[in-house]
């Protein structure tokens, strides 16, 4: 593997230095206006809490790279932060298994969101959406209130260190480079940009369009069954709300980190960068005081800001 | 290249339009099927009474659907439209007015605001190329920030009386929102289906670029199409406060998704260029109609939930049947 290769997922193009520039800022902002800001424990904190964020994120990606969109993330994130709660519940000496079965199943309803795009020939923005007003339904109609709960041990997965690091931190870090290296080195995973800029030609070139699909929204939904598995640990039950702000929340540190909504085009690297600036900003937001309420204000603007940005740029490429 | 056509590979998009009438046959037969549905497992169902508080419940559905199509149908989404029915509602309670002379005032000042924002919107689609979803998502975003930070949570201030009037009174009989309903439906149907700037919208719906070349300025149409969504979500929260009789921050949450599944289910297509103002008004009123047999049902609300999320893939699905098969 030539060194060209190796730093194929870390390739540098403006829209990554702008990103990682706002982020510096944040973090001298940060740092200069609260004391507490640029510690170590903040530092972990704030990669602890962006674990969830980084799970969605990630899976969105792949699945926007390759031209769709998965608005059924926050849907799954609670019918499955619900099913382990009771799951756990009733069989707690089984933990491990119903662990893995929530990203079985994770990844079984990307699958069926994938079947739909590709069989009824329906919108993903359509299909997904429809998934998730069906998994919303459903989760309800199990339970309204949080409910269910975990052995204690779990909660390592969402508070536990290794060497003073976070574990969902480095287990996020660990999603993000082997989604890196997919994306960029191997021959199935460089098949998500190309099924995703013209499935069209994909197809002509004897590409396994619907196979790409397929595996791109089952990792979404993996992703999803990771968040949930982080917001049972945390909190050591299953809540049915869990999940919903996350369906948009994870579309923007996409498109902040230079994805291109439509497809063919974007990096994992990208993403995690997005999530940095977001957690960082919003804690950064909350050691200044400023309302959640404005904390809104400010993320809109940011989409606005990112997204014609690199539009602009992609206009004069 | 265009940033609307974002999502839809432009070969995907249908050459042949669905016939129109035909279309709307269907959906009509649909609505009269689930209307005889819901007669059999409850009588009460077809009272003048009941039919009458299922149109003034659809009433505000109705009207943003109406315009949602047109955003739509110039192969955009909005879906600001919720957080913008409350925007507005928080904005008609700032005048803290008890006279029913300051409703024309209200109404003006909140129909103003709904259309500086869809501009607002309509401008980052068309001059920053940024795609309509993401547009109008971070549009809901601030909006809602916006209209947090300003209530600190809870809305006060007062509305005239006059608005529950406007929700829920009647007229020589009819019901005062309904009969809005029919006159922005009656003049929407017109704009799209009978005048110049319906055929430009339809047309640059179809292509962006054939519209182009054929001289038509996109953008402005593309513009006019987010206004209308805009101002018919004004309208629409307007009415819906007034039915409701409350403003709370939420009013109109998920009317997002249920116009967009509204204009789904009666056959506009997120392909751009195909759908009718009549389709939206009875995707509305199908929605509404499954709505109440649910709760006719006696099952619990969620299962509007299971339901909706089955109907809008399927809605789709055929549409896109009904117009490839051609």
């Amino acid at each position: 593997m030539s060194a060209e290769r190796i730093m194929r997922p870390l390739s540098v193009d403006p829209t990554k230095l702008v990103v990682s520039g706002l982020l510096l800022m944040v973090c001298v902002i940060g740092a200069a206006f609260n004391e507490r800001f640029a510690t170590w424990t903040n530092l972990t904190n704030v990669i602890e809490q962006s674990a969830a964020l980084g799970f969605v994120a990630l899976g969105q990606t792949l699945v926007v790279v390759a031209g769709g969109i998965d608005l059924s993330i926050g849907a799954l994130v609670s019918a499955l932060s619900v099913m382990i709660g009771f799951a756990g519940q009733a069989y707690p000496e089984w933990m491990v298994a119903i662990i893995l079965g929530t990203v079985a199943a994770g990844a079984a309803v990307g699958a069926v969101n994938a079947a739909a795009v590709i069989l009824l020939g329906v919108h993903p923005l359509i299909v997904t959406l429809g998934t998730a007003t069906i998994l919303n339904g459903l989760t309800l109609i199990v339970t309204r209130q949080p409910a269910g709960s975990v052995p204690e041990w779990v909660e390592g997965f969402a508070y536990g260190r290794v060497l003073g690091f976070p574990v969902a931190g480095l287990l996020m870090f660990g999603c993000f480079v082997l989604a890196g290296f997919w994306l960029t080195q191997y021959p199935s995973g460089r098949r998500l940009p190309a099924v995703g800029g013209s499935p069209e030609a994909a197809r002509l070139s004897g590409l396994p369009v619907r196979k790409t699909l397929v595996v791109a929204y089952a990792l979404s939904g993996v992703g999803a069954a990771l968040a949930a598995i982080y917001f049972v640990a945390r909190t050591g039950t299953g809540d049915p709300l869990v999940g919903e702000p996350l369906t948009l929340a994870s579309i923007t540190p996409v498109v902040v980190g230079g994805t291109i909504l439509g497809g063919g085009r974007g990096s994992v690297l990208g993403t995690l960068l997005g999530v940095f600036l977001l957690a960082t900003l919003n804690n950064l937001l909350n050691y200044l005081g400023v309302s959640t309420f404005l904390q809104w204000v400010v993320q809109g603007l940011i989409i606005i800001t990112a997204v014609s940005l690199h539009v602009e740029r992609r206009r004069d490429a | 290249m265009s940033g609307n056509a974002i999502f839809v590979p432009a070969s995907k998009a249908p050459e042949i339009r669905a016939n129109r009438p035909t279309e709307v046959l269907i959906l009509l037969g649909f609505l009269a099927m689930l209307v005889g549905i819901a007669a059999v497992l409850s009588p009460a169902f077809l009272s003048a009474s009941n039919l009458r508080d299922i149109l003034v419940q659809a009433a505000p559905l109705c009207l943003v659907a109406m315009g949602q199509a047109f955003v739509i149908m110039v192969r955009g989404l909005d879906l600001s439209v919720g957080s913008l029915m409350a925007t507005v509602a928080v904005l008609a309670t700032a005048f803290d007015a008890s006279s029913n002379l300051m409703i024309p005032v209200i109404f003006a000042a909140c129909l103003a605001f709904a259309a500086v924002v869809g501009l607002a919107s309509g401008l980052l689609v068309t001059e920053r190329n940024v795609s309509p979803f993401l547009a109008t998502l971070a549009m809901m975003i601030v909006l809602q920030g916006t209209r947090f930070a300003y209530t600190q949570g809870s809305p006060s201030g007062r509305l005239p009386d006059g608005f529950r009037v406007l929700g829920t009174g009647q007229f020589i009989g009819i019901p005062i929102n309904v009969i809005v309903v029919v006159v922005a439906a009656v003049f929407l149907g017109l704009l799209l289906h009978r005048s110049a700037v319906g055929r430009r919208i339809v047309t640059v719906g179809g292509s962006v670029r054939a519209a182009r070349l054929v001289g038509i300025r996109h953008k402005r149409v593309i513009l006019l199409a987010y206004v209308i969504s805009s101002l018919m979500s004004g309208l629409g929260g307007l009415f819906l406060v007034g039915y409701v009789g409350v403003v709370d921050n939420w009013v109109g949450r998920g009317f997002e998704l249920d116009s967009i599944v509204a204009a789904i289910i009666g056959g506009v297509a997120l392909s751009g260029g195909v759908g009718t103002v009549a389709g939206a008004l009875l995707g509305a009123l199908v929605l509404v109609v499954i709505f109440n047999i649910v709760v006719i049902l006696g099952l619990p609300v969620e299962f509007q939930l299971i339901i909706k999320g089955f109907v809008i893939v399927f809605a789709a699905a055929i549409h896109i049947r009904r117009t490839s098969a051609r």
